[in-house]
């Protein structure tokens, strides 16, 4: 008698907690990695105005994102560091085309150790240990391959094993920040967040592709107005206004 | 079906050296701690015991952030690398450190095992026929607890191949240098559109843990029919 | 060889007290088990601490609690046979052999490998594994790895207990050889009264830890005549016989013993136990027995209802077990003459 009520226990609240994200008031976000601060703050202030809305972001490399999105992971809104990641999802059909608009601009520093040597890519093949985010799935890394490419330097650097692979842009400044490596490439956002590591120079913006951060929401996304009402308020003046301090270009809205 | 990149056969290639060099490197140590744990009475037997233990209960990934405040710039052991011009993080050798050290406690609870099965008869006979503790060592332990050492070898080499938590907090992943498999595999799994070069590489990593394996049975088999 | 030992041992409820000097060549240490002889062992050898005393070998100090002298087993030079033999499992017979032969300083070294493995006849399993080996064999190969290590002195901790009858007869000439070509005194523990009178001449009796009783090996058998439960055995090496009849003739002394067993083709020796000889005061007219001998009493001794008659017989001497009353009715005393009586198939060979 005894074990029967426990099970049934057990399976009401399986069910019940299984309702639960049905319930209205909850946004679920996946936002690129180099966001996670200035989301975190738009979030609070969001909330201060919106109180009955619960918001869970996580946060990772836009790469991983996408796959877990792909997976199945439940989110509402997405926002990745760039337009690849993003199309995938267009095209895997997790996102719907009509919803998606670049959020905001980033450009692209290398940090880290005081280094009055290095002043260009080209310096780079002097340094031994440069962090980059995983091409493979973060778009700063993607990006700095990009630009070293253009300069000249990848293929060297790659074939003298001298890029530490990080799993997201924060990975890469924490390296840089903690001296285990001579410099990573991380984006001017994430530079200001530096405690040790200093910029040692911009990475000139014509050799990568624009950063821009699209957004958009799933399918979930679009039949959940609290969702909607968050990415609204994204584009208000008061979040442009975060954004600047966070060292991000807000995207004029002509999308 | 079984794409491999070149950066995948490199990945291959450094699995394999890592987890040959942290079984190699271990093995005087392990036979070492193996011996004072069974068969001497020395003070802080019990201290080494859990030392050599720890990394067994412990998360991998928290092994690799002590290995880390061990031998970072800042570390405990920072100024003696420095000072003998080696590094550790980031390195090749941290990789092996990693291996090394997570797989450690499998080795010398192998040996201890052969040890503690070897009749101290043969030991007290050895003893009245004049030979020493070290000759003992070597011509009576070593050989009778041979079996025992390989499967503790096999079983780190095996551990080694799968190492990842500590080996990513203390190497990084630096393909061509200490990109292993698993640091390869945890790449794809975050790539979208990977999962096809995650799987090949997960098909390489089961190939060589059954070729280990079989290995290993060959060997204790032969030392059977002695 | 001058041997002194006065230890204490105390191991739980056990405790050992022992002190004697030892000079014979030849000694055995008998006792029931559990009376401590394998702990006295383990001392002597160096394998166990005792609590406190000291042992001296030839006035050189092996353990001295006084003055904190504990010389380890391998700087004993005493060798230990040990009851299982104990062979190394992963080395052949070859390097079994040579383990102590190789580890004795070259100035120690008395005799030869190849001497020894002619005396113990295992030139033959040189390149075995020992897993394949029989137990005398396995026997055997322990005494010459210990013999071949020098050692001042050898103990031999019930070695033949684990063997077969027939087999643990068959080792002992090879013992003896050994012992005896190589002159290395030897102390030799066991429960078996047997094989103490087979390998020994002087034996310390133990009993719960402590030493009751030091005499001739000769006499604590005769003395176990009248305590223990078999009797006296008389141990008699006879030669290869000769025919007779379908019997078998063995020159004995100045005389011949028939026998129903054909012997073993070389050196025997038998066991005639002293309750089977029966004593005639006169020659019997006809008697199925086939040996009968004209002897002269040269010693009674014993009490109770057993008493043992010792025989001068035309060749060697014999002792017979038999009661008070017969002594009385047939008048037994120092000189008397008699007629010993003794079945043909009373004998047993050992070997």
């Amino acid at each position: 008698m005894e074990i029967r009520k426990c099970i049934l226990f057990f399976l009401l609240s399986l069910f019940f907690f299984s309702a639960l994200p049905a319930l209205a008031g909850e946004v679920r976000l996946s936002i690129a990695a180099s966001m996670t601060d200035v989301i975190k703050e738009l979030v609070s202030s969001f909330g201060k105005e919106h109180p009955e809305v619960f918001i869970l972001p996580n946060f990772a490399s836009s790469g991983s994102l996408a796959k877990q999105i792909v997976q199945g992971a439940p989110a509402d809104l997405y926002i990745s560091a760039n337009q690849k990641w993003m199309d995938y999802l267009v095209q895997e059909d997790k996102i719907v085309a009509a919803t998606v608009q670049v959020f905001a601009y980033n450009s692209l520093v290398f940090l880290g150790r005081k280094n009055p040597q290095v002043r260009t890519l080209g310096d780079l093949t002097t340094l031994s240990l440069i962090a980059i985010g995983s091409p493979k799935s973060v778009p700063a890394g993607q990006y700095a391959a990009q630009a070293m490419e253009a300069a000249g330097v990848y293929e060297q650097l790659a074939q003298e094993h001298k890029l530490v692979m990080a799993k997201d842009v924060r990975q890469a400044l924490i390296y840089a920040d903690r001296g285990e490596v001579d410099g990573a490439f991380v984006y001017r956002t994430d530079g200001l967040l530096a405690q040790n590591a200093v910029v040692l120079f911009a990475v000139p913006a014509g050799l990568h592709d624009r950063i821009a951060y699209p957004l958009g929401l799933t399918h979930a996304g679009t039949t959940n107005s609290e969702a909607q009402a968050f990415m609204a308020y994204l584009k208000s003046p008061e979040a442009v206004k975060i954004l600047n301090r966070y060292g991000f270009e807000e995207a004029v809205t002509e999308q | 079906m079984l794409s491999l990149t070149p950066q995948d056969i490199e990945a291959i290639a450094l699995s394999v050296k890592v987890a040959t060099a942290a079984t190699l490197l271990s093995l005087p140590f392990g036979f070492a701690a193996a011996y004072l744990l069974v068969f001497t009475r020395i003070p802080g037997r019990a201290v080494l015991e859990g030392v050599v233990n720890l990394p067994l209960v412990l998360p991998p990934v928290v092994v690799g952030y002590l290995l880390l405040l061990l031998f970072g710039q800042s570390g405990v052991l920072g100024p003696v690398v420095h000072f003998l011009d080696i590094r550790i993080i980031f390195t090749l050798k941290g990789a092996v450190i990693a291996s090394a050290v997570v797989g450690f406690p499998l080795l010398v609870r192998s040996i201890r095992i052969g040890m503690e099965g070897i009749d101290d008869q043969y030991i007290q006979a050895a003893r009245t026929l004049g030979a020493q503790w070290w000759d003992i060592l070597s011509t009576i332990i070593f050989p009778l607890c041979g079996r025992a050492i390989l499967a503790g070898m096999t079983l780190m080499f095996a551990r080694s191949l799968g190492e990842f938590g500590a080996t990513i907090i203390l190497a990084g992943n630096i393909p061509g240098i200490t990109q292993t498999i698993p640091l390869a595999i945890y790449e794809y799994t975050n790539t979208p559109g990977g999962d096809g070069m995650a799987l090949s590489l997960c098909l390489v990593s089961i190939g060589l843990s059954f070729v280990v394996l079989l290995i290993s049975e060959a060997t204790a088999r032969s030392f059977r029919k002695r | 060889m001058l041997f002194e030992v006065d230890v204490e041992k105390k191991i739980g409820d056990f405790s050992l007290q022992v002190a004697f000097d030892l000079s014979e060549k030849r000694c055995g240490i008998f006792g029931p088990s559990g009376s401590g002889k394998s702990t006295l062992m383990h001392i002597l050898a160096g394998l166990l601490k005792p609590d406190k005393g000291k042992i001296i070998l030839d006035g050189v100090p092996l353990f001295d609690q006084a003055n904190k002298i504990n010389l380890s087993p391998q700087e004993r030079r005493i060798g230990v046979v040990f009851q299982h033999a104990h062979l190394f499992p992963h080395m052949n017979v070859r390097r079994n052999l040579l383990y102590g032969w190789r580890r004795t300083p070259i100035q120690e070294r008395r005799s030869t490998p190849e001497t020894i493995i002619k005396v113990l006849n295992l030139e033959h399993l040189m390149e075995r594994g020992v897993n394949s080996l029989s137990g005398g064999e396995r026997q055997r190969v322990a005494l010459g790895r210990t013999v071949l290590s020098c050692p001042r002195l050898i103990l031999m901790d019930e070695p033949l207990t684990g063997l077969d009858q027939d087999l643990k007869f068959q080792i002992i000439p090879y013992l003896r050889n050994v012992l005896d070509q190589f002159e290395i005194p030897l102390l030799f523990i066991s429960h078996s009264l047997q094989e103490i009178r087979l390998m020994t001449d002087e034996v310390l009796v133990f009993e719960k830890g402590r030493l009751q009783q030091r005499l001739a090996v000769e006499d604590l058998a005769r003395r176990r005549l009248v305590s223990g439960s078999r009797g006296y055995a008389n141990l008699l090496h006879l030669p290869s016989p000769q025919a007779h009849g379908d019997l078998w003739s063995y020159r004995w002394g100045g005389t011949e013993l028939i026998l129903v067993d054909p012997g073993g083709g070389g050196d025997n020796l038998f066991e005639l136990g002293a309750r089977d000889i029966t004593l005639f005061k006169q020659h019997p007219v006809a008697t199925s027995a086939r040996n009968l001998l004209p002897c002269r009493v040269s010693d009674v001794f014993g009490d109770g209802n057993r008493i043992g008659v010792e025989l001068a017989c035309n060749g060697g001497h014999l002792i017979s077990q038999i009661v008070p009353e017969s002594v009385r009715e047939l008048d037994i005393r120092k000189g008397t003459e008699v007629v010993a009586v003794i079945k043909a198939s009373a004998f047993r060979r050992l070997y």
